[in-house]
């Protein structure tokens, strides 16, 4: 029973886990832009 | 294509036999590598000679890989890959001349280092020399085949020496799987020959796919 | 030269770019990722009968399975994608092939940490040699070496044309490994590993079938959704890219 706990969790810390990384790129992204427009101004 | 193919074959190792840098390193490394092994697995010990045929191949993947880096990166150094590339050849051809001269390389290190190792682990070979030299070569094959690819893959990083490895352990696996259970049938126990040659025919097949997968490949790897 | 090729694209305005725009692919691809996850939990958990030798920790197998079709899936999209840039040129296809690889690389280690766990469990040992488990940490090992030929320094379209030709021998790789694993192993452990629990061999009861079928629905649409997501986040860091390029040089002058 603990096994399944285990793997079902660890299964979906991996899954949210890349889904966070792909969020903190796109905020680095973002900033980027923000940085990108006040230049261009 | 043979033709030039021999001319590159030829080049690179007349300029290998005048410095003797590379085979040089690669032999001492080969040596060094026995030592290692004798300290890890004690040569007195008679169970010792189970772990000999997987230090054959111990030997020639380790000393493989640093004349596989150099035979690339040289050229892409001193410069001369464009000049191999405006040659009128094929890309083809460079990585046929390539192969041979880093597969003739492997072969004098194989016949070097490996007396040395039975000399040193006191190993008697009192198996087929035939099966054994059949073994050694289509495992090299396979081996310098799709490690000269992948070599002249890595070179155009700037740090190829520590890609090249990581690219080409996991591609040349069923290579050495198979490679090192046919040496281990073919020196300990001889009785079980057809399993080994059934092995050789799965890694000479695996050398004919990626040979032909290299050739056709190698187009797209050194174009400029 | 490269760099003169993208210079001479026409870069777009900044807004265009900025404006994160949820398409209806999206949203299909969202709404169907949560409808079809929440539907396999219930399958899953309540629908399917609990197995009788091991109990509870079976259902692993409803996450362990659809990882590995994933993860096989991606890797023959990014296959697929690198001869389909080798042949047309178009940037489009390596950023597939790209985030391909890189949402199979997540899904492998899924299989590689749910593995170990199983069999644990089930076999009383974290690791076993098993064609299958030594496939996978090959093929976990050939895609991070793919990454790191992405990871590259130069202009975009060498290291594009280098990870192609990667992937396309990686991936013709795989069968000869886990053939080449597989005899391996049968000389060892001829029946007890060969046959395990993660083989359909014995067969499973129809209920657990249909939770395993809606389960792989379910992480198929998980990674439809990471693709589009990660491949649309990549159009816009190139575009992005594209306008610093073009911003510098109106500074420059």
């Amino acid at each position: 029973m603990g096994f399944m706990y285990a793997a079902y969790s660890i299964v979906w810390v991996i899954i949210f886990g890349y889904m966070l990384l792909i969020g903190k790129r796109h905020s680095s992204l973002k900033k980027d832009i923000e940085f990108l427009k006040q230049l261009d101004k | 294509m043979l033709r030039t193919a021999l001319t590159i074959a030829k080049k690179d190792i007349y300029s290998e036999l005048r410095t003797k840098q590379v085979l040089g390193t690669m032999i001492i490394f080969a040596g060094l590598v026995i030592l290692v092994l004798s300290f890890a697995f004690d040569p007195a010990n008679n169970t010792t000679k189970a772990v000999i045929p997987g230090a054959v191949w111990i030997i020639i993947v380790f000393s493989g890989i640093l004349g596989l880096n150099r035979s690339l990166v040289s050229e892409q150094r001193n410069d001369t890959m464009h000049g191999l590339l405006v040659a009128p050849m094929d890309a083809s051809s460079i990585y046929l001349g390539k192969f041979m001269a880093n597969f003739s390389m492997i072969l004098i290190v194989e016949i070097v280092s490996i007396p040395f190792l039975f000399l040193l682990f006191d190993f008697k070979m009192n198996s087929s020399i035939f099966y054994f030299i059949l073994v050694l070569f289509v495992g090299s094959f396979g081996f310098i085949a799709i490690g000269t690819f992948l070599a002249a893959l890595a070179s155009n990083s700037k740090s190829s020496e520590m890609l090249l490895p990581l690219l080409l352990f996991p591609m040349t696996s069923p290579v050495l799987i198979g490679v090192t259970q046919a040496t281990k049938i073919i020196l300990i126990n001889m009785e079980k020959l057809p399993n080994a040659i059934a092995w050789m025919q799965l890694v000479a097949a695996y050398d004919v796919i990626f040979f032909v997968l290299c050739f056709l490949l190698i187009e797209y790897v050194l174009e400029v | 030269m490269s760099i003169n090729l993208e210079r001479e694209k026409v870069t777009l305005p900044l807004e265009e770019v900025v404006q994160t725009k949820t398409t209806m692919l999206t949203k299909v691809l969202y709404g169907g990722m949560v409808v079809s996850m929440l539907a396999a939990f219930y399958f899953i958990f309540l629908y399917a009968e609990i197995e009788k030798t091991m109990g509870v920790v079976q259902k692993i197998f409803y996450m362990h399975v659809p990882s590995a079709w994933v993860a096989f899936l991606a890797f023959f999209v990014t296959f697929v994608f690198s001869i389909l840039f080798l042949i047309k040129r178009k940037r489009i296809y390596d950023t597939y092939a790209y985030v391909s690889a890189e949402i199979g690389v997540v899904f492998t280690t899924i299989v590689l940490t749910t593995g170990p766990i199983w069999a644990k469990s089930s076999w009383n040992t974290w690791w076993a040699w098993e064609p299958r488990l030594t496939t996978t940490l090959i093929l976990f090992f050939l895609y991070m070496a793919y990454l790191m030929v992405r990871q590259m320094d130069g202009v975009w379209d060498k290291k594009a044309r280098l990870a192609a030709v990667f992937g396309i021998i990686g991936f013709a790789d795989v069968p000869i490994v886990f053939f080449a694993i597989r005899w391996w192993q049968s000389k060892f452990h001829p029946i007890v590993f060969g046959d395990g629990p993660s083989q359909q061999g014995g067969g499973i009861a129809p209920s657990m079938l249909v939770a395993l079928l809606v389960a792989i629905t379910a992480f198929t649409f998980l990674y439809a959704y990471l693709l589009h997501k990660g491949v649309s986040f990549e159009n816009m860091k190139i575009k992005v890219g594209h306008y610093k390029e073009k911003l510098r040089e109106r500074l420059e002058h």
